[in-house]
């Protein structure tokens, strides 16, 4: 077994990269990976249970409209538009609260994007 | 009915789930206190620009910037169930700039009694289209309505009273000696500024007709609601000829008075002072605005928020609190003019917009205000609730952009009000520190 790894671990973006499903469904906190065209790619258990959605209704869906819409704005969706446009990465972390089953929950958000990777992520943190 | 159950289905859940996740309207299941129970992305989206920092924990305390009086509103329903409000209008404008919806359309149901349900969607843009079908609509309200009386007046260039005829003696009461007297003669005092009269001159020119309703006031100082419309006439000669350059039609419509008024109030009334409400505020700032860029003129605004306010409800009760807030607005009427905007703009935060109005003269109008509510105590069941305000004055200047700019200011200066003591005037300087947190 892994050593629990932590949310707010400097190089995670790169970790995130190398785990495999059963890895990312080993974290503590919920995992969403998405490709250029905001599909969902990667969607681990802790997340899928917080949301009641299972990863096959996610996966390959458009994560801002479809997935999670209450991510779609400045503070989320726009921050992985700009940092696509301006070709540089993201590594922010925000206080937040999703609608997760209609309940309101405060969470952190930590928004991973480097112009190479394959995958941007959003890295969810009950709180 | 059977006992058990059956557990729906995982699909099922899931796509109920998914319903809600995706519903194009912000939902939002919350109990009489405003606690939030249940809701849906979309409803959190819209309030984004209100909550910041805010953890949308309750609905009431969420929207109070934009809706002082819906906690209010909702205690005061008293039916077991039905419908408390039915798509009103919230008005965002200057909270963010930019981000998210300006205009809010919420519905409130009362499903029980301890459970809300609000509705929310945005229409930002439903509501820019009714304000330009409202103005149209003005118009031809005028034209065809039934009059019993109207008084013909011409005036010169500048807005001076040209000729005299029958017609105006009748309406208004004025002989000959009105002639060569500017228009305002026929408004109450203070209900106008010579700056405000030109504008209509030139928003008659811009647009073919300029419409007002508003009091009147006759000869004898007795005062009548009218409908007053200005249009240019054709074929008029040059500056300062003194010959008739434009064509006002007052009309009395006292007897339309309630109809118009009773609409009127309840779209841009504070329920609770009868103030103007954030969405009157914003339309009347964003005209005065329009104006100012055809023809600059001062432009001042005073921000006023009660001093400790939040001990004065938990001390005395809500109803002591709504009290004072009553007697902050009866203080603003009493000290700013009819042609002054006053508003209540969220909680206990309330504003004027000086039209034509310079720094020291607002300074001086909130000086006023402030010493006007200190020397007259609330007196709520037998009570004394001594009661103060800060005030913040800011004045547009060409540094700024719009008036959220202007806004900016004034609240900021409002917050060095109360960092320096309350109970006071501040005006806004450059570089004093930024309201960071209150």
């Amino acid at each position: 077994m892994q050593a629990q790894i932590d949310f707010e671990r400097p190089d995670l973006a790169a970790l995130l990269a190398d785990m495999d499903e059963a890895a990312l469904d080993a974290l503590s906190f919920g995992v969403i990976g998405f490709d250029a065209e905001n599909r969902v790619r990667r969607y681990n258990v802790v997340e899928s249970q917080a949301a009641g959605l299972r990863p096959e209704r996610v996966l390959a869906q458009d994560l801002f409209t479809v997935v999670a819409p209450c991510m779609n704005n400045f503070l989320v969706a726009q921050r992985f538009i700009d940092a696509r446009e301006a070709g540089t990465g993201l590594d922010e972390t925000i206080n937040y609260v999703l609608t997760l089953r209609m309940r309101p929950t405060k969470v952190r958000l930590r928004l991973l994007s480097a112009p190479a990777a394959e995958f941007s992520y959003v890295l969810v943190q009950r709180l | 009915m059977s006992a058990a159950v059956d557990c729906p289905a995982v699909e099922e859940y899931e796509a109920l789930l998914q319903f809600l996740y995706m519903a194009p309207v912000g939902l939002v299941q919350l109990s009489a206190d405003g606690t939030i129970l249940m809701l849906n992305p979309l409803s959190a989206q819209l309030m984004m620009p209100l909550s910041r920092q805010s953890e949308l924990t309750n609905l009431f305390e969420a929207l109070a910037p934009v809706a002082p009086d819906l906690r209010q509103l909702c205690a005061a329903y008293l039916a077991d169930s039905g419908q408390i409000c039915d798509a009103t209008r919230l008005y965002l404008y200057g909270d963010q700039t930019g981000h998210g919806p300006q205009v809010l359309s919420l519905s409130m149901l009362k499903l029980d009694a301890n459970r809300l349900m609000a509705v929310l969607s945005d229409v930002t843009e439903q509501d820019r289209r009714e304000r330009q079908l409202r103005n149209t609509d003005a118009w031809l309200h005028a034209i065809m309505t039934n009059i019993s009386d109207y008084a013909l007046v011409s005036l010169d260039q500048r807005g001076r009273i040209a000729e005299w005829n029958d017609s105006i003696g009748r309406v208004t009461g004025h002989g000959p000696e009105a002639v060569g007297q500017p228009y305002a003669l026929f408004s109450p005092e203070d209900a106008t500024t010579p700056m405000r009269q030109l504008d209509r001159l030139r928003e008659a020119d811009d647009n073919g007709w300029s419409l007002e309703e508003g009091m009147r006031r006759r000869a004898d100082g007795s005062q009548f609601w009218a409908s007053a419309m200005i249009a240019p006439l054709p074929g008029r000669l040059g500056e300062d000829s003194g010959e008739p350059a434009y064509c006002m039609i007052i009309r009395d419509i006292s007897d339309k008075r309630e109809i118009s008024q009773s609409l009127r109030q309840a779209a841009y009334c504070d329920h609770l002072t009868g103030l103007s409400n954030r969405r009157a505020f914003f339309e009347s700032a964003e005209l005065e605005l329009a104006r100012n860029k055809k023809s600059p003129r001062p432009i001042s605004l005073i921000m006023l928020d009660a001093d400790h306010f939040k001990a004065i409800n938990d001390n005395y009760g809500h109803p002591a609190g709504d009290a004072v807030l009553c007697r902050l607005a009866a203080a603003m009427r009493a000290v700013c003019r009819e042609v002054d905007v006053l508003a209540r703009i969220g909680g206990e935060e309330f504003a004027v917009l000086l039209p034509s109005v310079g720094l020291e003269h607002a300074l001086a109008v909130a000086e006023r205000l402030r010493a006007q509510v200190e020397r007259s105590p609330v007196l709520y069941q037998r009570q004394r609730i001594p009661c103060t305000i800060s005030l913040g004055v800011a004045v547009l200047d060409d540094s700024m952009a719009g008036f959220e700019g202007l806004l900016a200011r004034a609240d900021q200066a409002l917050y060095q009000a109360k960092r320096r003591g309350r109970n006071q005037v501040a005006q806004w300087l450059a570089g004093e520190g930024k309201r960071d947190a209150d």
